[in-house]
């Protein structure tokens, strides 16, 4: 028996290393062969599939193992318990800059390293290495962008005959004359109010400007400035309860993807709906609408003269210092990694060198295209502020945007309330 | 006289709790206790700030709502549920299909309370088409009512007519008894007016108050409000006269949509189309609304946990001695006497547990409150627990200082609840 | 009859009252009583119809039209989401890691919980009615409050992301409704059964094996099938003390949400799913709770 054993030991040794074998030729580049690396995001479903193909793209290149965990909308409670039990994640994927700024405040991230960061520099727009910055150090990766300056329509029920408004005065009139006949044309998703704020950006964005919007957002003028009341009128020429389906009440308990189906299901309520690339997204999971077919898109109606794009983004950070992470991120910046997510769909990426044609599809190119090559980008408001001022459902900027669909006739008080609001959110913050 | 056990038994005592004790010292109490010093710090946990995270509580908004709402959850809910379970355990006792009632009831406690959240909110959706609730609502009111001949048209902005409180359209200026209206409605789908809707166009002026009502679904910006061709009038319109808020004529449009009130007083008048014309199509009440959203949580709540009260009373019932209730029912009490004399004394140390129980459930339910009401009402169906997830894991990183007050508070509110409850049923005794 | 009743003695009209009162309970007491029943428990049922249809159909059909409509236009029930969750590898492990985790946390509730109930109910020692306040007192602690600390110390002690520490967490969760429970059902028990077990020499261990345990089993095996059932369906506690590998199902399902999404039909075919181990054990359990060893006479 005991001569047996050391032949049983080798043939075990000899299986587990035929097992390994690597079907593609392993290229060079720093190798990390058996190291694992964690990384833990918001993506999930489709999404993590595809970013799971990235992933792998990196494994078979450096032989590390990289694992994925989907943590939806606990992220930020996962990364708090995460980092209390001593054991964080490598790397992890969050879509609020603020809470890149806490976590970075507190110590908790590594900075990206000279390479990572000159691969930013070459191959991103400032604006999105701003967004990564804290401090003055580098410590975010903006990997997806998302364009949330997209207005969504059903072609069919608009007919061939129908040319997307370009003005915002096109816009007002072509639903106007919508809803003349009967129909309510546009769905608003209310009951998130997330889309509200997203609405009151762009059109912050494009009345007030750039310049205001930056101080807006870091609250050097405070929300009772008259910009934002002009920019609340504007956005009432919108929200009049005949353009919505069941009035503002129907408008403040529709959701998000509820208002996608609205206008994309078989029983539409509405032509129209805006809200940002994602709703792609949301098309192709809970309607049998087809994008680029009969679910088309036109940019966000102009106001000003430029052009003028609203943008969300979820950054990648770095937890631990172990050299995989940093491997990583500094792939994931590349353009390579990028092209991978964008040829299956889903995906924009802020990269410039990642070219139109690794989109799939038209509408993506299209929206990519607006993004990318915006003069006027602007990062989305709600996600600069303090959480606790533009994160909580039901709550803050949310809210109060929720109370103005409701009764615009109550603006200024719901802007001095949340004016009080802001005060001590971004006090709470700190400089 | 109970003989105590000597110090063996006490001995035996220590170690019989010994490992509960030391799992609930670390995971429950260390917890507690670290919550309480916690809240007297700051957000990050790093400077020392005494009272102020219960200043903060006590002045923000939002925790007073909570604070009121969870009152009425903890006034409320475990009322119901105990009488409902207990109602249904005495019940069930005779039925030979009990195992089965039992089992219906208890279903929902093995659905999560996520799913049960999401049922809810299916059930309670305010479109007639997808939401239960609403589908019956609307099925049930129009049985009664007939619908209107142009639901959910409204006055063209700036024609003339402005729409009253209670939904009618009467004319913005006053009116005079030779005077030619032109009344634009929009917000009507032309393919709908009847077929007999012809052309329309502006009344001649003549005898008698005429007007026209007709369907403008003007083409151009700068038309609405004027006729145009391809525009027809609207057929069958009921149109008051009012003086001075008194009806004094009725006429309804022809088929051209205009319409004559002849002989009428000299002075001025205010024409009315009543509301019955354009009322919009009864569409359900709006249960995820501010005001109803606290009892439809409620409702939620209710139906997952009677269940649990059912089984717990159920199994209480089971080791009631029968002989009790025996001489009761000998001596000639009749069942409610039975029940209300014999049967609920003895079950008060079940009732007591049930009670109890389901007093802190309802102080830590947060997810279902979360999950039912829509972001628009969740500041009015908010509840203590919902709040203080929200400040401690909120999305920006959180305040754990104010959050571990908010969980103080909680604690304390509970505390009055659990010590009346326990007093009652020690009486009861 | 009525002479019998001492201790009110009836008004003269009282009499005549009596029978009808008697008839309508007599009445009371069956048809309507099982009619209204029924009644009840299908409108318990309709929820759950509602999501057993909602699992059954795709998920276009359920983001429009009602769970009822299905009854007219039954040719769009299909399986597909069942198919999808049952040929996930991912998903039948976090099943086995559910078993795991809620097996032992039940029976470690129960054992202990019971033990400590009784030392509570029955032992005499000095400080037992603080000891059993603070323990219904930490009934009131909710999670939310423990996870930093506890993830803390299962951090210290290597513990953080196992199997172990999602158990530890149930058990010590579980064990405050365990222990008063229980001692409310010992308490319950005749003193005299006791003391004759005592002083037939018994040792308190045996006492407890073979006397309180089997007289109290209606109430171990209600708390056998709820804490059973709250640690199964648990997400929290598994979302932040269980890693990848030793996730319960609960978090697997949650990865197979959509970002925005009703997601109705992953939801209510993962909840079914979910479902059908507790009512199993539901429906085995179940006549446990109403045979107690007392019913009837024990004179």
């Amino acid at each position: 028996m005991r001569r047996f054993v050391p032949v049983l030991v080798a043939v075990v040794l000899a299986a587990a290393g035929c097992g390994g074998a690597e079907p593609q030729p392993r290229p060079a580049g720093p190798g990390l062969a058996g190291q694992t690396i964690e990384v833990l995001a918001v993506w999930s479903d489709e999404e993590q599939a595809a970013f799971e193909r990235v992933l792998d793209v990196f494994e078979q290149r450096t032989g590390a193992v990289v694992t994925y965990v989907s943590g939806g909308d606990e992220v930020p409670t996962l990364l708090a318990t995460r980092l209390a039990g001593g054991s964080p994640p490598d790397i992890a994927g969050v879509s609020q800059p603020a809470l890149v700024r806490s976590l970075a405040r507190a110590g908790s991230l590594v900075p990206l390293d000279a390479a990572t960061e000159a691969v930013v520099d070459a191959q991103f727009a400032p604006v999105w290495k701003e967004l990564g910055t804290v401090d003055g150090e580098l410590f975010g990766l903006v990997f997806k962008a998302a364009n949330k300056s997209t207005v969504w329509y059903d072609a069919g029920q608009l007919g061939p005959g129908f040319t997307p408004p370009r003005t915002w005065a096109a816009f007002t009139e072509t639903l106007r004359k919508l809803s003349d006949t009967g129909d309510t044309p546009l769905s608003i998703g209310g009951a998130d109010g997330w889309v509200l704020t997203d609405w009151f950006e762009n059109v912050y964005l494009q009345t007030a400007g750039g310049e205001m919007y930056d101080r807006l957002a870091d609250h050097d003028i405070p929300w009772t400035h008259p910009s934002v009341r002009t920019a609340l009128e504007t956005l009432g020429q919108v929200f009049r309860p005949e353009y919505l389906p069941g009035g503002t009440e129907g408008a403040l308990h529709t959701e998000f993807v509820e208002s996608v189906v609205d206008v994309f299901g078989s029983d539409p309520w509405a032509s129209i709906v805006y809200e940002a690339d994602f709703v792609a997204g949301a098309i192709a999971e809970s309607t049998s609408a087809t994008v680029g077919v009969d679910a088309l898109v036109f940019p966000f109606p102009r106001i000003g003269s430029r052009r003028s794009v609203v943008s969300g983004g979820d950054t990648l950070v770095a937890l631990t210092d172990e050299p995989g992470t940093a491997a990583l991120l500094r792939f994931l910046a590349s353009s390579e990694a990028a092209s991978v997510w964008a040829a299956q769909g889903g995906f924009v990426s802020p990269n410039r060198e990642v070219g139109l044609g690794e989109y799939p599809d038209d509408t993506t190119r299209q929206i990519a295209d607006e993004l990318v090559n915006a003069e006027n980008v602007r990062f989305d408001m709600s996600d600069l502020m303090p959480t606790a001022l533009g994160g909580i459902r039901g709550d803050g900027f949310w809210r109060a945007m929720q109370d103005y669909l409701a009764d615009p006739g109550r603006v200024d008080e719901i802007l001095v309330d949340l004016e009080a609001e802001a005060d001590s959110a971004y006090a709470a913050v700190g400089p | 006289m109970t003989r105590a056990p000597d110090r063996g038994g006490r001995r035996t005592a220590l170690l019989f709790l010994a490992p509960a004790a030391a799992l609930m010292l670390v995971f429950l109490a260390y917890p507690a206790a670290y919550s309480v010093v916690r809240s007297l710090f700051d957000a990050r946990g790093t400077e020392f700030v005494g009272l102020d995270n219960y200043a903060t509580a006590f002045t923000d908004d939002r925790t007073l709502v909570a604070l009121r709402n969870s009152v009425i959850w903890v006034l409320v809910a475990p009322t119901l549920v105990t009488t409902i379970g207990l109602v249904l355990a005495v019940l069930t006792e005779r039925i030979r299909w009990a195992a089965a009632f039992r089992l219906v009831l208890f279903m929902p406690l093995a659905i999560s309370l996520v799913a049960s959240g999401i049922i809810f909110r299916l059930v309670y959706d305010e479109d007639p088409d997808s939401g239960l609730a609403n589908a019956v609502a609307v099925s049930v009111r129009d049985a009664f009512t007939a619908p209107s001949p142009y639901a959910g048209a409204r006055p063209r902005d700036g024609g003339g007519l402005v729409t009253t409180a209670d939904g009618a359209l009467v004319t913005a200026a006053p009116v005079g008894a030779h005077d030619v209206l032109a009344l634009p409605i929009t917000g009507f789908d032309p393919a709908a007016l009847p077929r007999q809707a012809s052309a329309a166009t502006v009344a001649e002026p003549g005898p008698g108050l005429r007007g026209l009502v007709w369907l403008d679904v003007g083409s151009a910006a700068d038309r609405t409000g004027l006729v145009d061709a391809g525009e027809r009038g609207m057929p069958g319109v009921g149109v008051e006269v009012l003086a001075g808020g008194r009806v004094v004529a009725t006429a309804t449009t022809g088929d051209d949509g205009r319409f004559t009130v002849p002989d009428l007083a000299r002075g001025t008048y205010t024409v009315r189309l009543p509301e019955e014309n354009f009322a919009a199509p009864f569409r359900g009440l709006t249960w995820l609304g501010p005001a109803l959203v606290t009892p439809v949580v409620i409702s939620a709540w209710l139906w997952i946990m009677s269940g649990f009260a059912m089984t717990l009373i159920a199994a209480g019932l089971a080791a009631v001695p029968r002989d009790a209730l025996e001489a009761a029912r000998v001596d000639g009490a009749t069942e409610w006497q039975v029940f209300r004399r014999v049967t609920v004394p003895l079950l008060s140390p079940v009732l007591l547990v049930v009670v109890v129980t389901l007093v802190i459930n309802v102080l830590k339910v947060f997810d279902l409150v979360f999950v039912i009401a829509p972001g628009s009402v969740q500041e009015e169906a908010n509840v203590l627990a919902l709040q203080m997830w929200q400040v401690s894991f909120g999305p920006g990183g959180g305040d754990q200082g104010l959050g571990s007050a908010l969980a103080v508070l909680l604690f304390l509110l509970v505390l009055p609840a659990m010590a009346f409850n326990i007093r009652r049923f020690r009486r009861e005794q | 009859m009525g002479a019998a009743m001492a201790p009110s003695p009836d008004p003269p009209g009282a009499v005549a009252r009596r029978p009808v009162a008697a008839r309508v309970v007599a009445r009371l007491g069956g048809p309507v009583v099982r009619t209204a029943l029924v009644v009840v428990a299908v409108f318990w049922l309709l929820p759950v119809l509602g999501l057993l249809v909602a699992s059954l159909r795709p998920e276009e059909a359920g983001a429009r039209s009602g769970w009822w409509t299905v009854f007219t236009a039954p040719a769009q029930l299909t399986l597909a989401n069942y198919a999808a969750l049952l040929s996930d590898r991912v998903m039948l492990g976090s099943l086995w890691n559910t078993v795991l985790i809620t097996v032992p946390s039940t029976v470690l509730v129960v054992v202990l919980g019971a033990l400590a109930a009784y030392a509570l109910a029955w032992i005499e020692f000095p400080g037992r009615d603080w000891v059993l306040l603070g323990v219904v007192a930490l009934l009131v602690v909710p999670i939310q409050v423990a996870l930093i600390p506890v993830a803390q110390l299962l951090g210290g002690i290597g513990l953080y992301g196992s199997i172990p520490g999602v158990v530890l967490f149930h058990v010590a969760f579980g064990l405050p409704f365990a222990v008063f429970l229980l001692r409310n059902s010992f308490a319950a028990i005749p003193r005299d059964l006791l003391e004759a077990a005592r002083m037939d020499g018994g040792r308190e261990l045996r006492i407890f094996w073979r006397l309180v345990l089997p007289i109290s089993l209606p109430a171990v095996a209600s708390l056998a099938i709820f804490q059973f059932l709250w640690v199964w369906n648990d997400l929290l506690v598994g979302l932040v003390f269980a890693d990848e590998s030793s996730a319960p199902i609960t978090v697997a399902l949650r990865s197979e949400l959509r970002q925005f999404g009703s997601n109705v039909d992953v939801l209510a075919s993962g909840a079914f799913l979910s479902m059908v181990v507790p009512l199993v054990v539901f429906f085995a359990f179940q006549r446990h709770f109403v045979q107690g060893v007392l019913a009837g006479s024990t004179r």
